[in-house]
């Protein structure tokens, strides 16, 4: 294939430089059209569902602790091993495990969501909360306490009542119904669970852009 | 006494000029903002408009660094060349009728030989900071200011034929009130040449090639900081403006409008001033910058020639006609 790098121009077009006009009718025409910033701390942005930002323990409203069962999976899952669990059984038969330590290093979180995903109690959720910058590393280093208060504050903020929140990574996408264990199984919306799963390219198509 | 009067009016003109440069700033800022769909300065003030003076206390309070090796005094005057040799052209340039500071005969030349200095600044920066970035940008700007010169000048003389004179009140004079006695319009191959030398010898985008940002950092003002930086700056700013009145007084007419304005007899001169500038920014938010072969090659194959050929004809009407 040959490439024309100089595209041909009549003498017309040479003499009053017909690509720069064009460009600059361009550069003219967007001088009027209107700017796409969002003035970010005073216009904060939409979350959209499947946002995956603060991490948090989510706490059970019977027991008031957290639902993690200690099973190891969030940890096992990980692709960059930021969860440390230890746990412990007491002696008595039925009784479950005790969390000692529940910690999420959040600095070296990838946001990948699978901890949420795998978990068969649903108890750790990556929050919509975004604006947990810090000037210490330390303060990003989140313990099971912290992760708790996290849920709180989230908890906090939602319109909905906490026991109707529903994180859609809850319910990992693609997979039918009876594949999944019985607390996975969440009432998400179609487009999350199954066929009509909407990702990528198409989002844009079903969902019209209110603010692009 | 006269002296005095004359050092107030200096001192207006400075402070009024100073202001017109900050504001020119935000002037761009905001337009090639606008162009880029996004919105500019919008913090300081209202839609940013104390952001000039922000920015000039930032750049006033900042520690002023020389590097180690630099050639101290010629790293320090280098700035100040810039600034004091494009402030003095502003001396001669024609407001309004009779808004002059000095009415020199040779203005037009004065002004040359004024732009021509302020390049010994950017020279020397270059030179002076000891940086191979600022070096190539001081050889670049060296190369394209006697290569674009030629042409400016060439450019000019034609303006001069039919005003017959150098003196820039003259030349605004004897346009006439009319838009058709512009000399836009005989002189539409001068303007042209002018126009595209004028943008070399501001070294603004399409020619910024001796502050290439993409390829040598910021050129010659690559080791300067704080103030210094900003009187680069201010220079620059004030010889798109000094660039733009010259243009304007010999191709658009100068102070004369279409109707007189009776409190600020200048309006018409700021409004074509404004109207320069804001083509500058226009060129500078949409086109690329020039190769270097291929700005020698326009400057000397394509310009020189034209103005040459300019002068030729416009010599040839002047004769037959007049």
């Amino acid at each position: 294939m040959q490439i024309q790098y100089k595209p041909k121009r009549g003498w017309l077009a040479t003499i009053f430089q017909a690509e720069i006009v064009q460009g600059m009718t361009l550069t003219l025409k967007r001088l009027f059209s209107k700017p796409i910033t969002r003035q970010y701390p005073d216009e904060k942005p939409k979350i959209r569902p499947g946002f995956r930002g603060q991490h948090a323990l989510v706490r059970d409203p019977e027991t008031g602790d957290c639902k993690c069962i200690g099973c190891m999976r969030c940890a096992m899952a990980c692709p960059s091993r930021c969860i440390r669990i230890r746990s412990h059984k007491d002696k008595e038969p039925g009784s479950r495990r005790v969390i000692d330590c529940y910690r999420i290093d959040s600095l070296r979180c990838v946001y990948c969501g699978y901890c949420e995903e795998v978990c068969p109690v649903n108890a750790i959720v990556l929050t919509e909360v975004y604006e947990y910058g810090s000037y210490t590393r330390p303060s990003l280093y989140f313990t099971k306490e912290q992760l708790l208060a996290n849920w709180d504050r989230f908890a906090a903020e939602l319109d909905t009542p906490v026991e109707e929140y529903v994180n859609p990574f809850w319910r990992p996408r693609g997979l039918s119904e009876q594949d999944l264990p019985a607390p996975k199984r969440l009432p998400v919306s179609p487009e999350w669970s199954g066929e009509q799963q909407v990702v990528g390219r198409k989002w844009r198509q079903h969902h019209t852009p209110e603010q692009s | 006494m006269n002296i005095l009067l004359l050092l107030v009016w200096i001192i207006i003109l400075f402070a009024v000029v100073m202001l017109h440069v900050a504001y020119a700033t935000y002037f761009e800022r905001k337009i090639i903002g606008h162009m880029q769909v996004r919105l500019g300065p919008m913090r300081v003030g209202w839609h940013g408009l104390l952001q000039p003076i922000a920015d000039g206390v930032k750049s006033f309070f900042k520690e002023d660094i020389i590097p180690a090796n630099a050639d101290r005094p010629t790293f320090l005057a280098a700035p100040i060349i810039c600034l004091v040799a494009m402030m003095t052209s502003l001396a001669v340039l024609p407001f309004a009728k009779g808004w002059v500071l000095a009415d020199i005969n040779i203005g037009l030349l004065f002004i040359f030989a004024m732009s021509s200095l302020s390049s010994y600044g950017v020279v020397l920066a270059g030179w002076a900071s000891n940086s191979k970035f600022s070096f190539l940008g001081g050889l670049r700007s060296m190369a394209q200011v006697i290569s674009y010169e030629i042409a400016m000048g060439l450019s000019l003389v034609g303006v001069m034929l039919l005003s017959g004179s150098l003196n820039l009140s003259e030349i605004v004079e004897a346009q006439g009130n009319s838009i058709l006695g512009m000399y836009l319009i005989p002189q539409c191959i001068g303007f042209f040449v002018f126009f595209i030398s004028m943008l070399a010898e501001t070294n603004r985008v399409p020619f910024d090639l001796p502050e290439a940002e993409t390829e040598l950092v910021s050129g010659y003002c690559t080791e300067y900081s704080g103030m210094r930086y900003a009187i680069f700056f201010m220079a620059e700013y004030i010889g798109m403006m000094v660039m733009a009145s010259i243009g304007t007084v010999c191709f658009l007419g100068g102070w004369n409008g279409p109707f007189a304005v009776p409190f600020f007899p200048p309006l018409w001169f700021v409004l074509k001033i404004y109207l320069f500038m804001f083509i500058f920014i226009w060129i500078r938010a949409t086109l690329p910058r020039y190769r270097y072969d291929q700005l020698m090659d326009l400057g000397w194959k394509l310009l020189i020639p034209l103005a040459l050929a300019n002068i030729v004809l416009t010599a040839c009407l002047k004769a037959m006609i007049g």
